[in-house]
């Protein structure tokens, strides 16, 4: 079966993955049959006698699915002395060598290099490699436990260990933590005994000699326990700084990271740290797995993962300081006849890849109409005219769909849509800027940026720097007070890098590596900012005062000052990798913080995700600005692409949206292929998602034509014909139906939700805007039924208007039916306005 | 002005007083078959027996922050005198003379501390124990004793009456990530004439027959798209709309709102105003199976009394004097209070010493609530502030521990911990300095 000769070649390639295999036809016969081998890691480098690797073997079958057949192969060595293999792949190091491991299994073989180096394993003690990663591993560091910001029943532990010396501090001296004092307050209660190591608190919880509120975590004839009791017996050191950075994970590599199984299926993981040397370590056993969803995937202490019930989730893994993840999709039928969807630029090329690999079946393109209105909803938040619609879907142009999208985007409509969109994002309003005044100028910013198709991260330098009278420096004056320095740089963070700091301003953040000294470091550069005295409207100038703002009315000269609370020191300003920082004697500290920000590879990913979730109706990284390790995307590549290209335009929005809307990606049916219903997060097929509630609410006033009014609280009224996107300052306008329907309150930064409500129900059956608005003067029916026009006539008419397609025959003559069964002709068609505008198809964008 | 320890009550006072002497059951129209009813109503909650005897709690919100000293904690620093109570033992501010006969109904906390000194900061707070923080919204209390006990039948369970455009308290009462099923419904100024719960009841242009023929039309529209596009919403809508049309056609949610089924002597003995309606109609939601009613209707933030502090508290004490009593007097007659907590509290409570407008500031160092109904004990006082009402001189309870005391009469674990959904534990007990609230045990 094997050949000599290719194993030689295969020898002289590092880096190419081994893959030989013989088909016979025979045996492609039944979906276990294996029809290729591969190996993972592809090559197995170990740094000295003693370090070992663990290899997986995966059977390519004839459903296209990789299955671990790791326990069913064998494995041969090329050479012998320089390392053996165990039955379950695990290769160790006995000299500095290199060899061939060859892998046998069902009349298949596979190959993959192997390297032992000169250097002999030096693994001096390292407290967060040895102790951290038992911490890690067993969970008590984990969030819901001693990893919690205050810890648990008095004993605190940084989460992942990612913090060792706080943690070797805790352990050996105790103390409580406290989140406003950098002291631990009491009891001081050491967690080790030096006289009887076994007496420890660290191993006598653990076991339940004494009672513990996590359980038992730890048997006491475990290796885990024999190493703490150990560590504990030397004297409970921390160790070296110098062993301490030797070993320290620079990053984790997990093998595979993305996963595809059947319902039942088992499967391994490899995890390997890389260290600062260069060298690989397989820490796959020092790890601790958590799944996402617990239905779809079970992961065992060794990294087997089992799957459930057919879905995708994230399997995270986590080391001292570290975290990665791997997707793992479990499939109940694989896809042996896969759709054939032309791929119209790279993001179909990154959606189709994975659609392949989870063998999701992308939907048919989308009809004509279908298009027409989820584009025109999309890009303007408005629908369409019944002519134009009419016209769009009598065209026999082929080009017509990027035709309208170019018209779309030059549209009127597309100004007032992305503005009200960015107003949103950016918190335009009157209370948000303290009076109507603000709220306007800071408006007509967000409008021009729009309007002149401002590069993003310009609008975003110039934000973060505003000063003067800038409309975007309105934004500095919440209710006419400028935010606390900490708010304010939160609030910048989350809009343009989709990152929440603000757990870490009182401690630091529980989940991420952001540390509070960080976040107090960036709160810095905005804690000069301060306006001019008032001396009349609008006249309120925003500066940075090097000496910072005046104090508070009657309170002490530190009360404006920006304090790191934990060590009730002044912060200065500060970038987290450490950077310097330039004396800002002349200019202002925010222009760093700009630069820092627009410059950073998360400012085009955090957009492009942002716009990418409006377009898409769901973000990469869902919530759309909630970025970290343990929430990663469903398609890292395409972000990443999405974000380099978003770049290399020049942060250019509508190049941006057109590269989205004219993909095929978002060109599918939102009628998904059997199989794909599932599917919520891999494009294959268009999600349907509600209107957002000033879009609903403009929609039913171009479907009905009856004009909706907006009343401020002191009875002023916007201009007739204003829609509930152009309100420049909304929070001027009460309205119940924008609330119940989930418009944000823009002095926070938007997080919509428009999940269905109880309220939405009864207003929907009962509710003013569903009684009072259908058929009134003026309304399209009234001019409708003036014009003389029939049942069927109106009833199109109605169709094009309300849902941008034509009615299907069974529903034309079913309508017309009831019309004509109803009491009155007039009451029949009014509710069948109703039901138009109370229908679900109505209500979303599909 | 001044009152120099001494107040003239008006002759509104003093006839609402003599009629409330007379005033008993049959003034308040109680019926034999509304209490047969109500305790059906309970016994259908099927509620773990135990020693948790709650099913409701009507939280009267005084916005703004009532004055310590010059209401259930008289101090020397109030211009108004102490009276004594029916309670021996228990004395009040002279500004309270009816509610000084139902001391017995109710106890007094009188060493309340909290942390926030500014309006919205205190009412998030103080209905949701944690200090406002952009990281994360908390779920309001009543959002989550509905979540925690469920909904008794068609009525709906979280209500907060009423809810005026501008004011936020109806925010904070949100289930936030537990869910919108949880938020409080929002019901206007049952006070104003023609008070209708908008979206509740069919208007008049429109009959369930109507509703009938236009689910018929809607079918059609929408079996096609439902066909097309199936989504996990579609379901929920319509249990949605499936509760809807039932809380729209039963004639429990409709009477449960409908004040013109109260005799007019009833509703004057109430009080005539947006505080005693909101009352009123709390006591009709509790006995109609509502879980938590958030009464805020006594004039939105009149309690901030900054300026003329004395004048101003004769007025805000005259209407809290006329309506409270008669709610726990009602209560207790169709046997309501065994299973209804009843929270009187504002966000704070207001300085010992007066400002130059003689008025009092913002004060949450220490503060006085009361407290009663639904197993909690009546007729005592927990706690001490020192001489001026200023700090706590003894046995300090936080909002934690004045939740947990409540979950308790729920039977409600108060040491329960949600997770959010980025998998912070949230404790909805909440004390100061992460401590778990403990029930106020010499009370429960």
């Amino acid at each position: 079966m094997k050949s000599p000769s290719l194993v030689r070649i295969l020898c002289s390639c590092v880096t190419a993955a081994v893959l030989v295999g013989v088909w016979t036809p025979a045996e492609a016969a039944g979906s276990s049959t294996v029809l290729s081998l591969s190996l993972l890691p592809e090559e197995v480098i170990l740094s000295g006698p003693g370090a070992s690797q663990r290899l997986l073997v995966l059977g390519r079958g004839a459903d296209g699915l990789e299955r671990d057949v790791t326990s069913q192969s064998q494995f041969v060595l090329a050479s012998t002395g320089v390392v053996q293999v165990d039955p379950a792949g695990r290769v160790t190091a006995l000299m500095a060598g290199e060899t061939t491991l060859q892998v046998h299994m069902g009349g298949l073989t596979a190959q993959a290099p192997v390297r032992v180096s000169q250097e002999g394993v030096q693994r001096p003690f390292s407290f967060s490699r040895d102790i951290g990663t038992i911490l890690t591993k067993r969970g008590c560091n984990s969030s819901d436990c001693h990893g919690g910001v205050k810890g648990r029943a008095g004993f605190k532990l940084s989460i992942d260990a990612l913090h060792p010396r706080d943690d070797f501090r805790w352990i050996v001296q105790g103390g409580v933590y406290q989140v406003m004092s950098p002291e631990a307050a009491s009891p001081v209660e050491p967690r080790v005994d030096l006289n009887a190591p076994d007496r420890s608190l660290l191993l006598r919880k653990p076991t339940m000699q004494v009672p513990h509120g996590g359980g038992e975590r730890l048997a006491p004839d475990s290796t885990d326990y024999r190493l703490l009791l150990d560590w504990i017996r030397r004297g409970a050191r921390y160790g070296e700084e110098s062993s301490e950075a030797a070993r320290k994970i620079r990053r984790l590599e997990i093998f595979p990271s993305e996963v595809i199984l059947k319902s039942g299926d088992r499967h391994g993981l490899v995890v390997l740290a890389h260290l600062p040397d260069g060298s690989r370590e397989d820490v796959t056993g020092q790890v601790r797995y958590e799944s996402s969803n617990l239905e779809t995937v079970k992961v065992d202490s060794d990294g087997t993962v089992r799957a459930g019930n057919p879905g995708e989730t994230t399997v995270l893994v986590r080391a001292p300081g570290h975290v990665v993840s791997a997707r793992v999709g479990v499939v109940a039928d694989v896809v042996t006849d896969p759709a054939r969807i032309p791929s119209r630029n790279f993001i179909d090329d990154h959606v189709l890849a994975k659609l392949r690999k989870f063998h999701l079946q992308p939907a048919q393109r989308s009809s004509d109409a279908e298009f027409l209105r989820r584009v025109c909803l999309d890009l303007t938040g408005t629908l369409p005219p019944p002519h134009r619609v009419r016209e769009f879907l009598a065209s026999p142009d082929p080009d017509k769909r990027e035709k309208l999208v170019d018209i779309l985007l030059e549209s009127l409509e597309f100004t007032d849509y992305w503005t009200f969109r960015l107003a949103d994002l950016m918190r335009v309003g009157h209370i948000s800027t303290g009076m109507a005044e603000h709220g306007h100028v800071y408006w007509q910013w967000v409008r021009d940026s729009v309007a002149t198709n401002k590069p993003f991260d310009r609008m975003a330098r110039e934000r973060i720097t505003a000063q003067g009278y800038d409309g975007a420096s309105r934004h500095f004056l919440q209710n006419g007070v400028i935010p606390r320095p900490e708010n304010a740089m939160a609030e910048q963070v989350r809009v343009f890098l989709g990152r929440r700091l603000d757990c870490a301003q009182c401690h630091d953040h529980p989940y991420e590596s952001w540390s509070q000294d960080q976040f107090w470091g960036l709160a810095a550069f905005f804690k000069r900012v301060t306006r001019s005295e008032w001396a009349g409207f609008g006249t309120a100038l925003i500066y940075d005062d090097p000496e910072g703002p005046d104090p508070d009315f009657g309170a002490g000269p530190d009360s404006k000052k920006t304090i790191h609370p934990r060590t009730g020191r002044e912060a200065d300003p500060a970038l987290p990798d450490g950077s310097p920082v330039p004396a800002h004697t002349q200019t202002s500290p925010r222009q760093t913080f700009a630069r820092w920000v627009t410059n950073h590879p998360w400012f085009a990913e955090a957009a492009v995700n942002r716009f990418w979730g409006q377009i898409f109706g769901r973000g990469l990284v869902e919530p759309v600005d909630d970025f970290r390790s343990s929430n990663p995307p469903t398609h890292p590549r395409l972000l990443k692409a999405l974000a380099r290209d978003f770049r290399e335009q020049g942060y250019d929005l509508k190049q941006l949206l057109r590269r989205m809307v004219l993909s095929e990606t978002y060109q599918r049916s939102s009628t998904p292929r059997p199989g794909s219903e599932e599917d919520r997060i891999n494009y294959s097929h268009s999600l349907p998602r509600p209107l957002d509630a000033e879009v609903l609410l403009d929609a039913m006033t171009s479907a009905t034509a009856v004009a909706q009014t907006f009343e401020t609280t002191d009875k002023g009224l916007a201009p007739p014909g204003t829609r509930a996107i152009e309100l420049t300052m909304p929070d001027l306008y009460p309205s119940d139906f924008l609330d119940m329907y989930g418009r944000t309150n823009r002095q926070q930064v938007p997080e919509r939700s428009v999940e269905p409500s109880l309220n939405q129900a009864l207003h929907l059956l009962v509710g003013p805007t569903y009684t009072e608005r259908l058929a009134g003067e003026g309304s399209r029916l009234a001019r409708l039924l003036d014009a003389g026009a029939s049942d069927g006539e109106i009833i199109e008419e109605l169709y094009l208007a309300a849902l941008t397609r034509y009615p299907r025959p069974e529903e034309r003559d079913g309508l017309a039916q009831l019309v004509q069964r109803s009491s009155s002709r007039g009451e029949g068609l009014r509710n069948l306005v109703w039901a138009l505008l109370a229908s679900r198809e109505f209500a979303n964008n599909h | 002005m001044k009152y120099a320890g001494c107040l003239l009550p008006t002759p509104e006072v003093l006839a609402r007083r003599s009629f409330l002497k007379v005033g008993s059951l049959s003034l308040l129209g109680m019926s034999l078959s509304r209490t047969l009813e109500a305790a059906h109503l309970m016994a259908k909650a099927g509620k773990d027996a135990g020693s948790a005897r709650a099913n409701s709690c009507i939280l009267i919100w005084l916005e703004g922050g009532p004055a310590q000293m010059d209401t259930w904690d008289p101090k020397p620093n109030s211009s108004f005198r102490p009276i004594s109570t029916n309670v021996p033992g228990i004395r009040i501010s002279e500004l309270l003379p009816n509610l000084a006969r139902h001391m017995d109904k109710v106890s007094i906390i009188r060493s309340m501390q909290s942390l926030e000194p500014n309006h919205e900061k205190a009412v998030y707070y103080g209905l949701t124990g944690h200090r406002p923080t952009p990281a994360m919204d908390f779920p309001g209390v009543g959002s989550i004793v509905c979540r925690e006990l469920g909904r008794i039948n068609h009525v709906p369970p979280n209500i907060v009456v009423p809810a005026k455009a501008g004011k936020q308290h109806y925010l904070y009462q949100k289930g936030q990530f537990l869910g919108p099923e949880f938020d409080p419904m929002l019901v206007g100024n049952p006070n104003e004439k023609d008070f209708q719960v908008p979206d509740l009841s069919l208007p008049k242009t429109l009959t369930r027959e109507h509703l009938e023929d236009r689910r018929t039309f809607l079918n059609l529209v929408d079996s096609y798209y439902r066909k097309k596009v199936q989504t996990a919403e579609h379901a929920k809508m319509d249990r949605f709309s499936q509760q809807a049309l039932e809380m729209i056609t039963a004639p429990e949610v409709r009477q449960a709102f409908d004040l013109s089924r109260e005799s007019e002597k009833t509703r004057d003995a109430y009080g005539r105003t947006s505080f005693g309606q909101s009352l009123l109609l709390a006591r009709r939601l509790v006995e109609s199976g509502s879980r938590f009613i958030t009464a805020a209707g006594h004039d939105l933030n009149g309690w901030d009394t900054h300026s003329n502090n004395d004048d101003r508290n004769i007025k805000q004490t005259a209407k809290l004097d006329a309506s409270l009593p008669v709610l726990l007097e009602d209560l207790h007659q169709r046997g309501l209070l065994e299973s209804t907590v009843v929270v009187v509290m504002g966000e704070f409570g207001r300085s010992p010493h007066h400002n130059s407008k003689a008025g009092r500031d913002h004060w949450p160092h220490c503060w006085s609530l009361l407290l009663g109904g639904g197993g909690i004990e009546g007729g005592k006082v927990v706690g001490a502030s020192d001489d001026r009402g200023a700090y706590v001189a003894e046995r300090r309870v936080t909002i934690g521990d004045l939740f947990a005391t409540l979950y308790k009469a729920f039977g409600i674990d108060w040491h329960k911990e949600y997770m959010s959904p980025i998998g912070r534990p949230v404790k909805i007990a909440n004390s100061i300095d992460d401590e778990t609230g403990q029930p106020v045990s010499e009370l429960i």
